[in-house]
C-alpha cells in the first residue's frame, strides 16, 4: 500500500474540544442510539458575526437571513433569533419552516420567504408581515389577490431574477459570459412585465428590493448579476417605486478538507485511477463523473470542491471586491454608494463547524479484494449524513471506545457500508484511509455535517431509527446537552437561567 | 526578406545560447528557441496556421465563424488568421484571466464566451454542462463553425514536428540536443519537437513542466489538467515536473533582465524548470570531459503579462510617488487635521452660508445620478485624487463639503486639502447615508 490519501477534515475550535471529549460523545450515543447528530448552536452566533464583520468592513447595512433548509434544528435557528434583528433574519422555503422560524422567535418581519410558493404559504407569510421572495409573476399576481380578499396589509416583496446572461451588451463588447440556466425567478429579459406589475399591485405589495441566487462558485458571474441588479435598481427608482436591498442569495461555501494538499493530491489521484494507472480509489471504481476515453480523461468532476481558499465571510469578502464589469467599481462600493443594503442568504456557510453526526461501528471484516482493506458497518445511512449526495469526500474521526488502543496496526483503508440491506447503502464511494482499523463499539464522528449533509434525506426505510439531534455547550472544560427541541438561548440545557 | 503574406514570417525563429554565467551550468550549453518572435508573438502562430490553413484558404470570404477553447496565444492567432481570410473568430474559455490579453483578443475582434463557474450545490442529473453544449453547437447540422479543437488536433503536433523540430536540429549542426525541454498545454509543441528529436537521436531526454497543481501560470496545464488533453501522452516525457507561478517569475525576470530575452511567465517557467533539472546532471558530468547541450522554448512575450506581475510582485511594477496623496497621511493626521460636519449643520451651511460651500460628492457618476444632495458637484474619488495630486482644485474662498457614502474617504481628503493649505473644507460626517437617514432631500438627475 502506498501512502493513504487522507482527506482529513478542517476542524475549528469549539468543535476540536468537543471531539477531544470522547467519554462525553460515547455517553451520547449510549444513551440516545446511534445515529446521532451533535449541534453547536453557539457557533451558528459565532458564523453570522463573521459575516456581519465584511459588512461592516465594506459599511454596509442589510440582514443575514439563515437558509433554514441547510439544517431543521430548533436549537440553531433559536440561537440566531437571538441575535440583534436587524442583523440576523432566517429564509424559509416552505410553510413548515416558515412556522417552525416563527415558533423559535423569528418575528414575522425577520423572515424571507423563497422557493416557490402555494396560496397557503403566500397567505401565512403575508399574515405575518415576512417579506416575500418572488419566484414567478404568477406568485405575485397571487400574493396580491390574497392581501386584497383577506384583507391583510402590504406586504413587502423582493422580485428575484435569473438568466443575467442573456442581457445583450452586458459585459462589454465581444464578452459574454455564460451561466448555468437556473428554473428560479423571473429571467431578467422580463423584468419589465413584472415590475409594470408590482406598480399594477400597488395597493397590495410594496418592492423593497431585488434578489437572486446563483448555483455557482464562480465569483464573476455572481459579480456581474450584483452589478446587473445595481443598475435595475435605478431603473425601479426611475419609475418612482423605492426598493432598498439587493439580495444576493446564498453559496458562499465551505471548505472541508483541512489541508489543501490533501485534496489535491487525492482529486490528481482519481485521474490516475480512472486512467487505470494506480488501484481505484472507489467501490467499484467510480469515478465521480470523469471517465476515460482512449486514455484521455473526459467528463467533469461531481464533487464539492473540498479544499475551498475562500469560503463563507472571506468569499462574500472577495465578491464585494471585485472589480464590476460595467461601472469600474466594487459590488461593496456599489451597493454603498448607492445607499444599498445588502441581504444575503447563506445556508451552508452559516451551518460551517455547527455539528457532526455520529455513528456506531458495527461490524468490521475484510473485503476479501486486498489483504489490508476492511468494510466497516455502521450504525447509520447513506440517508442520515448524505455526504454522496453533495459530492462531500472527508474522513471521519475515529474516537475508539476505551481511549486510544495500542496495537499499532497503523493506516488502513476502509469502505464504510451502512445499516441498509441494499448494495447501494455507502455511506461514501471513497476508499477512507483511518489511523487504525476501528472496532465494533468505537464511534465515527463525520465533522461539519449541519449544513445540509445531517437531515436532508434521512427517512425511515427499512425501519432503522432516524438520527435524534442534541444541543451542546461548553462549560469551562466540560459540555452540557439536551435534546434540539429542548434547547433555549436563554436558559443552560437544563433549565438554569444563563 | 520580402514576403506576400505575413504567414510566411511563421517559423525560422531564431535559437539562442544562454550566457552560462547566468545559469551557472558549467557542461551542458543552454540554448532558447524564441517563440516569440513568431509574427502574433508566440509558439502558438505554427499550429494555429497549420490546423486553421487548409479551411481558410478553402473558405468562401466573410462565412463562418472559427472557434476554439482558448484563453491566450491560439486564440490570438486564430483571430488574426480569421480576420486575414473574412471570418470572425470566436473563444470559448474559462480561464481568461489575464485582462490584457482579453482586451488584446476584443481588440482583434474575437467573441470570447467564458463558461460558468462551478455548480455549488450537487447535481447529479446535470446536463447543463457548458462544454457539452459547446460540442452539441458545433456538431449540428449546417453549423458554420470551424472547431480547430488544439488539444486533440494532429495538425497541432505536426506542425512543430514539421517546423520547430528540424529547425532546432539544424541549428545544431545536425544534431539533436541532449536535452528538451518544454512547458506542457496542448502538448503540442513537446510531442511534435520530442518526436523529430527522438528520430535523430533516441537518446535524448525530454522534461515536460506543468504548473504545480494550485497554482496558475497562463497556458500551461496542472498535471491533473494535462491528462484532459487529447495529444498528452506521458511516454513522450522522460520527466515530468511542476513548476511554481513564482519560479516563472523568477525565471522570466532573469531571462528579461539579464539575457535581453523579452519573456513571458512559461518561457521563464521552462527556464527556471530546465536549470532546476540540469543542476544534477551538470554536476555530474564534472570531469567527465563531455559537454551536452540542452534546449527550452520560450512561448511568448512579456508584455501581456503585466497584471499578473502586478498581482504576484507588485514590488517590480511600484510606481514613484509624487505629489500631494492620501498615502502620505496616516490615521493620526486624518485626526488631527479633518474637521468635519454633521448633517444639520451641513444642511445650514448649505442654506445660509454666504457664500455657501461648493459641494463634492465623491462617489461614482452612476451613484451620484441616482440620487445626490442638490446643487453638489460630482468628481468621483479616483479623478479627485488625480487632481489634488497636482494641487489645490479649487480657490481658498471657496468653503468646500466633501461628501462620500460613510463620511470616511472624505475626511482623509479633508485633512488632505487642509494640509495643502485650504483654510474651510469640511467632510460630512457619515456621509450620504447619515444625510438620507436623516431624512435630508436627495435629487436624481
Ligand atoms: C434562494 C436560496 N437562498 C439561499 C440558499 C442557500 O445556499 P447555500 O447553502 O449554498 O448558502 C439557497 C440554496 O439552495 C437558495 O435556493
Amino acid at each position: 500500500m502506498d501512502v493513504p490519501l487522507y482527506l482529513r477534515p478542517r476542524v475549528d475550535p469549539p468543535l476540536a474540544s468537543l471531539l477531544g471529549a470522547a467519554p462525553f460523545l460515547h455517553s451520547l450515543v449510549d444513551a440516545l442510539g446511534s445515529p446521532l447528530n451533535v449541534l453547536l448552536p453557539e457557533t451558528i452566533a459565532e458564523n453570522a458575526e463573521r459575516f456581519r464583520a465584511v459588512y461592516r468592513r465594506h459599511h454596509l447595512t442589510g440582514r443575514v437571513y439563515f437558509a433554514h433548509k441547510a439544517n431543521r434544528s430548533s436549537a440553531l435557528l433559536r440561537r440566531l433569533a437571538a441575535e440583534d434583528p436587524a442583523h440576523v433574519g432566517v429564509d424559509v422555503a416552505s410553510p413548515a419552516e416558515l412556522r417552525h422560524a416563527l415558533g423559535c422567535g423569528f418575528t414575522g418581519d425577520r423572515i424571507m420567504a423563497t422557493g416557490p410558493k402555494d396560496p397557503e404559504f403566500l397567505w401565512l407569510a403575508a399574515r405575518v408581515g415576512a417579506t416575500v421572495n418572488l419566484d414567478s409573476l404568477r406568485e405575485l399576481d397571487q400574493l396580491a389577490e390574497l392581501v386584497r380578499t383577506y384583507g391583510l396589509g402590504r406586504a413587502d416583496v423582493l422580485v428575484r431574477l435569473s438568466g443575467f446572461e442573456s442581457v445583450d451588451g452586458h459585459g462589454g463588447a465581444g464578452t459574454r459570459l455564460l451561466s448555468r440556466r437556473s428554473r428560479f425567478g423571473t429571467p431578467v429579459r422580463e423584468v419589465e412585465t413584472v415590475l409594470s406589475a408590482v406598480e399594477r399591485h400597488a395597493d397590495a405589495v410594496t418592492l423593497t428590493g431585488l434578489a437572486y441566487h446563483l448555483d455557482t462558485t464562480g465569483l464573476a458571474e455572481k459579480g456581474r448579476a450584483l452589478e446587473r441588479c445595481v443598475l435595475l435598481m435605478d431603473e425601479c427608482r426611475a419609475r418612482g417605486l423605492a426598493p432598498r436591498a439587493i439580495d444576493i442569495g446564498g453559496g458562499f461555501g465551505v471548505g472541508y478538507v483541512a489541508d489543501a494538499e490533501e485534496w489535491e493530491r487525492w482529486t490528481t489521484a482519481l485521474s490516475e485511477a480512472v486512467l487505470g494507472g494506480r488501484p481505484p480509489l472507489t467501490w467499484r471504481g467510480h469515478g465521480y463523473g470523469l471517465r476515460n476515453e482512449g486514455g484521455t480523461v473526459r467528463g467533469s468532476v461531481a464533487l464539492y470542491p473540498g479544499h475551498r481558499p475562500h469560503a463563507g465571510p472571506g468569499y462574500l469578502d472577495e465578491l464585494l471586491s471585485l472589480p464590476a464589469p460595467v461601472l469600474g467599481r466594487a459590488p461593496g462600493t456599489l451597493l454603498l454608494e448607492h445607499l444599498h443594503d445588502l441581504h444575503i442568504e447563506p445556508g451552508r456557510a452559516l451551518a460551517d463547524q455547527c455539528g457532526l453526526s455520529l455513528a456506531r461501528v458495527l461490524d468490521v471484516r475484510p473485503t476479501g479484494e486486498g489483504p489490508d482493506q476492511y468494510l466497516v458497518r455502521l450504525g447509520m445511512n447513506a440517508g442520515d449524513v448524505s455526504l454522496e449526495e453533495h459530492g462531500v469526500l472527508v474522513d471521519p474521526v475515529l474516537l475508539p471506545r476505551g481511549g486510544p488502543e495500542d496495537g499499532g496496526q497503523g493506516p488502513v483503508g476502509v469502505h464504510l457500508v451502512g445499516n441498509l440491506c441494499l448494495e447501494a447503502d455507502l455511506i461514501t464511494r471513497r476508499l477512507v484511509f483511518l489511523p487504525a482499523l476501528p472496532r465494533a463499539g468505537d464511534l465515527l464522528a463525520f465533522v461539519n455535517t449541519a449544513g445540509y449533509a445531517m437531515d436532508f434525506h434521512a427517512h425511515r426505510a427499512q425501519r432503522q431509527p432516524l438520527a435524534r439531534t442534541v444541543a451542546v455547550v461548553g462549560e469551562g472544560d466540560s459540555w452540557r446537552w439536551c435534546m434540539d427541541e429542548d434547547y433555549w438561548p436563554i436558559t443552560h440545557p437544563g433549565g438554569k437561567p444563563v | 526578406m520580402r514576403y506576400d503574406s505575413i504567414t510566411e514570417a511563421i517559423g525560422n525563429t531564431p535559437l539562442v545560447r544562454i550566457d552560462p554565467a547566468v545559469h551557472g551550468l558549467r557542461n551542458i550549453d543552454l540554448y532558447a528557441k524564441l517563440e516569440m518572435l513568431n509574427p502574433f508573438g508566440s509558439v502558438k502562430d505554427r499550429p494555429a496556421w497549420h490546423m486553421a490553413r487548409p479551411h481558410l484558404e478553402g473558405a468562401g470570404a466573410g462565412e463562418g465563424t472559427v472557434v476554439e477553447l482558448s484563453s491566450g496565444n491560439t486564440a490570438k492567432a486564430l483571430a488574426l488568421l480569421a480576420g486575414m481570410h473574412g471570418l470572425r473568430f470566436k473563444s470559448v474559455t474559462n480561464r481568461m484571466r489575464v485582462p490584457e490579453i482579453k482586451e488584446l483578443l476584443l481588440l482583434l475582434g474575437a467573441e470570447i464566451e467564458e463558461l460558468p463557474g462551478r455548480s455549488e450545490c450537487l447535481d447529479p442529473t446535470d446536463t447543463d454542462d457548458p462544454l457539452t453544449h459547446f460540442h452539441q453547437a458545433l456538431s449540428e447540422p449546417g453549423s458554420t463553425y470551424l472547431h480547430t479543437d488544439q488539444y486533440f488536433n494532429p495538425r497541432n503536433v505536426e506542425a512543430h514536428a514539421a517546423g520547430t523540430g528540424p529547425e532546432i536540429v539544424k541549428d545544431l549542426d545536425g544534431r539533436a540536443p541532449d536535452w528538451f525541454v518544454a512547458c506542457v498545454g496542448t502538448a503540442g509543441s513537446s510531442t511534435g519537437v520530442a518526436r523529430v528529436l527522438r528520430e535523430h537521436d533516441p537518446d535524448v531526454r525530454v522534461l515536460g513542466l506543468v504548473a504545480h497543481k494550485s497554482d496558475f501560470i497562463p497556458g500551461i496545464r496542472t498535471i491533473d489538467e494535462v491528462h484532459q488533453v487529447g495529444l498528452f501522452d506521458p511516454a513522450t516525457y522522460d520527466t515530468i515536473e511542476s513548476v511554481t507561478s513564482g519560479e516563472a517569475l523568477d525565471g522570466m525576470l532573469t531571462l528579461v533582465r539579464r539575457c535581453g530575452i523579452l519573456s513571458g511567465p512559461t518561457g521563464g517557467a521552462a527556464y527556471q524548470g530546465a536549470v532546476r533539472h540540469l543542476r544534477d546532471a551538470d554536476s555530474a558530468l564534472d570531469g567527465s570531459g563531455r559537454r551536452e547541450t540542452a534546449v527550452f522554448i520560450v512561448c511568448d512575450r512579456a508584455e501581456s503579462y503585466l497584471s499578473y506581475v502586478r498581482a504576484r510582485r507588485p514590488e517590480l511594477l511600484g510606481r514613484a510617488v509624487r505629489g500631494h496623496t492620501l498615502a502620505s497621511l496616516t490615521e493620526d493626521d486624518v485626526r488631527a487635521e479633518a474637521l468635519s460636519v454633521g448633517v444639520e449643520a451641513a444642511r445650514r451651511r448649505i442654506a445660509e452660508g454666504d457664500p455657501g460651500p461648493l459641494v463634492v460628492d465623491l462617489r461614482s457618476p452612476h451613484a451620484y445620478a441616482a440620487l445626490h444632495i442638490e446643487g453638489s458637484v460630482n468628481i468621483v474619488d479616483e479623478l479627485f485624487e488625480e487632481l489634488v495630486r497636482g494641487g489645490l482644485p479649487f480657490g481658498k474662498r471657496t468653503p468646500v463639503l466633501l461628501a462620500c457614502p460613510v463620511g470616511e474617504k472624505s475626511l482623509r481628503y479633508a485633512a488632505l486639502l487642509t494640509r495643502m493649505g485650504h483654510p474651510e473644507v469640511r467632510s460630512l460626517a457619515g456621509g450620504i447615508v447619515a444625510w438620507r437617514d436623516a431624512g435630508a432631500p436627495l435629487v436624481r438627475e
